[in-house]
């Protein structure tokens, strides 16, 4: 392992092993205190941004999407040659994530209400049948990968259904996910011979080819829909109108592409990384077995602080403005780092202790604002059904083994968690 | 003062009921209702505390007229 200099000059977070050996948070805490807006200068391969670090600085910047927009790119990802598929293929200005107001506020009212907190707590009891048939199937087992049999399947299972995506596409969905969100790591760069893999372009030629491959699959899904109507999100949105027309077919491939890459990686990593947490903290994973209702007041929201799944966003500004003294220009990026606003010392008491009872708990880990995550109240619920069902189940659940990160700059990632356990 | 809620972007977090329940109610149509014309002073705090932990930062002091 490399040792970080920690002098805000060199600091350069594009580099993807500073998130695989698990060094963020220090790097994190010396920014909040020396550099808060810090300029991430352009290297060989990206162009330069601001690396936002500080929590009240990320409010401000989502209270303001006409002067901070996301049609212009939302990863810290610039590249200094451009290339006009990169644009194409993020889908600037297409998906609800990559659209501005006022099409964005309309774009969300298609799909929201199937979103809000009251409609995803009448999933409750669905959701807790999925657990118990992911967890029958391990029962049997001394001990598995807690990710990719356990964490991976329920936000796929959950997401896949709501789509009206047959369980025998499952595995492609998960593969196709970790392409697109993940193709910076080797191990997911499956369609990139095995000598070029882990650098820059077959990261990209990873995740173009995860991207297509997606289209793909879901253009053929909406043209076997249109054909054949279904009463699923994919229908909804084929009767879905905006403005009085109806949505293209497009516009529906870019929702399906966004939901299905957005619900699971995410979520994947919240349940991966709370497991790490309770284990790396036995007398926090005490009090959440002998009070489990502690799950649905205040551990969860303490394994979403923690974890921070999604590690940056970003936003573009639209004028030259100011930000805590620093002089942002128009069409600078400012990088959103939400792992680093979670800790941040002016809003969390004792920031680095994983406590389970921790009240207030305003984090940010689903952003804030405009795009604030549409699927939150999934993501919560799947947290506390699965913690809930595998405490009750399996007391003892203990990792075993080497922890694997994700190398990426984007998603705070765990591949492999070695878990053994015995049944209650 | 007053706050308003504004309807395209709320999505009944009820976040703003919690923080004060004599200002806000969010209905069965997943909204958030204003309950009252100006807030009393001594619910200012609380409905600080709304207008900064809403999600989609939907709550919001009307601006005074001049
Ligand atoms: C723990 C799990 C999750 C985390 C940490 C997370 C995080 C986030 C964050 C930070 C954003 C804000 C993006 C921005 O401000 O630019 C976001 C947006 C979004 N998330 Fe999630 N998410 C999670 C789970 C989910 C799930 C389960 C779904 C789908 C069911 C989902 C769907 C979306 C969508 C559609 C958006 C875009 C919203 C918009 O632009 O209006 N997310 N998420």
């Amino acid at each position: 392992m490399t040792q970080l200099s920690l002098s805000p000059n060199d600091i350069d977070l594009t580099d993807p092993e500073i998130f695989e050996t698990n060094q963020a948070h220090e790097v994190f805490r010396m920014l909040r205190r020396e550099a808060p807006v810090h300029w991430n200068a352009e290297n060989e391969v990206m162009r330069g941004f601001w690396n936002v670090t500080k929590y009240a600085d990320v409010i401000a910047i989502s209270r303001n999407p006409e002067l901070y927009i996301s049609s212009h790119g939302i990863t810290q990802m610039e590249p200094v040659i451009k290339n006009p598929m990169d644009e194409v293929m993020q889908g600037f200005g297409k998906m609800l994530i990559t659209t501005d107001p006022p099409r964005h506020v309309r774009l969300r009212r298609l799909v929201n209400k199937g979103f809000t907190p009251r409609a995803v707590g009448a999933m409750e009891i669905h959701i807790r049948d999925i657990v118990t048939r992911i967890l029958d199937d391990i029962e049997k087992k001394p001990g598995v990968d807690f990710v990719t049999e356990v964490a991976a399947l329920l936000p796929l299972a959950v997401i896949c259904e709501m789509m009206g995506c047959p369980r025998s596409d499952w595995n492609l969905m998960f593969d196709l996910t970790n392409k697109v969100l993940g193709g910076g790591d080797p191990e997911y760069q499956t369609d990139v011979p095995e000598a070029e893999r882990g650098t820059v372009e077959a990261a990209r030629q990873t995740i173009t080819s995860g991207s297509m491959q997606m289209f793909q699959y879901w253009a053929n899904f909406i043209q076997a829909h249109r054909k054949d109507w279904k009463d699923d999100l994919v229908g909804l949105l084929i009767e879905a109108e905006l403005d009085g027309d109806k949505l293209n077919d497009e516009d529906i491939l870019w929702f399906a592409f966004l939901l299905i890459v957005a619900g699971n990686e995410t979520t994947r990593n919240a349940i991966s990384g709370g497991m790490l947490a309770l284990h790396e903290n036995p007398a926090e994973k005490q009090k959440v077995l002998d009070n489990p209702a502690l799950l649905s007041s205040t551990a969860v929201e303490e394994i979403l602080r923690w974890t921070s799944p999604v590690a940056h966003m970003a936003r573009v500004a639209t004028r030259d403005t100011e930000l805590r003294g620093q002089q942002i220009k128009e069409g600078q990026r400012v990088v959103m780092w939400y792992g680093s606003v979670n800790r941040d010392e002016d809003v969390f008491a004792d920031p680095y202790r994983f406590d389970v009872t921790r009240a207030p708990n305003d984090h940010l880990a689903f952003g804030i604002g405009e795009h604030f995550c549409l699927g939150a109240g999934f993501a919560r619920l799947e947290l506390k059904v699965i913690f809930e069902e595998l405490f009750r189940r399996f007391p003892d659940i203990h990792v075993d083994g080497d922890v694997q990160r994700l190398r990426s700059t984007f998603i705070g990632g765990i591949k492999h968690l070695p878990v053994t356990y015995t049944s209650a | 003062m007053k706050v308003t809620v504004d309807h395209d972007l709320c999505e009944g977090n009820m976040k703003c009921q919690a923080a004060a329940p004599e200002v806000f109610e969010v209905r069965d149509d997943d909204l958030a209702y204003v309950l009252v014309d100006e807030v009393p002073d001594e619910l200012r705090t609380n409905v600080e505390n709304a207008v900064r932990l809403c999600p989609r930062q939907a709550v919001r002091w009307q601006k005074e007229q001049k």
